[in-house]
């Protein structure tokens, strides 16, 4: 019998989330690419298709959400790679501010972005 | 129950013709992994040209989409995104305690369909216009 391994401890909220958000990103990253690459060809997107898509508040939210998962369940896997890898003490603290920044930073500059293309701001 | 298993060091490449197919497994989805986040952070600041409007927007995605060798590198995040969309089910399986048995050929299975996905996906991603 297989024992259970890892690289996340298998306890705490960021096991779960990881967990969770995996979940979700699954059907929504091929959702995405299926309805970026093969129903809208890439080469043939426009600002004003996106803005239809983007109008749509059911499409809107969904995209927005895609954004928050993606971007936890990306940092939160490189976090864990890294502390995999032996980072501890001061340098495992500051990795993760700027971990944590970054992410604010990329959620926030994506719903600004989405805002734009919905025709919000 | 959880415990820790020893996976030696990684950055030790001469000794990859030992890994097992869940070493692999393991390396590949920390790859692809890598790829995708870097990726999501690239992606947010292309499309952050839609602040500017639609000349800058269109442009953009149309100057990339233009160049033979970003449809190459959107096959190759095609191939990354899936191999960690199946393994990562692959995973939440195994978490589950369903398939352990079977996590090896569950692997296999995984590189075979990525492999099958994107060899069909290509005349797709290779379509359209080109400069």
């Amino acid at each position: 019998m297989a024992e259970h391994y890892s690289s996340f401890e298998r306890k705490g909220s960021r096991w779960l989330l990881q967990r969770v958000t995996a979940v979700f990103l699954v059907g929504v990253l091929a959702f995405h690419f299926l309805l970026l690459h093969f129903v809208n060809h890439a080469a043939e997107i426009t600002l004003a298709g996106t803005t239809a898509r983007m109008s749509s508040i059911g499409y809107f939210v969904t995209m927005v959400l895609f954004l928050v998962t993606a971007t936890f369940h990306g940092v939160n896997g490189v976090y864990n790679a890294l502390i995999n890898q032996g980072l501890d003490g001061t340098q495992k603290q500051a990795v993760k501010w700027v971990l944590v920044v970054a992410s604010v930073l990329l959620v926030a500059q994506g719903t600004r972005v989405a805002l734009h293309m919905n025709g919000f701001l | 129950m959880s415990q820790s298993y020893n996976r030696g060091t990684v950055e030790d490449f001469g000794r990859w013709r030992d890994f097992s197919a869940g070493m692999w497994a393991w390396i590949f989805h920390k790859f692809t992994g890598w790829v995708l986040v870097g990726y999501l952070f690239t992606h947010i600041a292309v499309l952050s040209t839609a602040i500017q409007g639609k000349d800058l927007y269109n442009g953009t995605l149309g100057g990339l989409e233009a160049l033979l060798v970003v449809r190459f590198l959107e096959v190759g995040l095609l191939a990354v995104a899936v191999f960690h969309i199946l393994n990562g089910l692959r995973l939440l399986f195994v978490d589950l305690g369903v398939g352990l048995e079977a996590q090896d050929k569950s692997f296999y299975a995984s590189m075979v369909l990525t492999g099958a996905i994107v060899v069909a996906s290509i005349p797709t991603f290779l379509g359209g216009k080109l400069v």
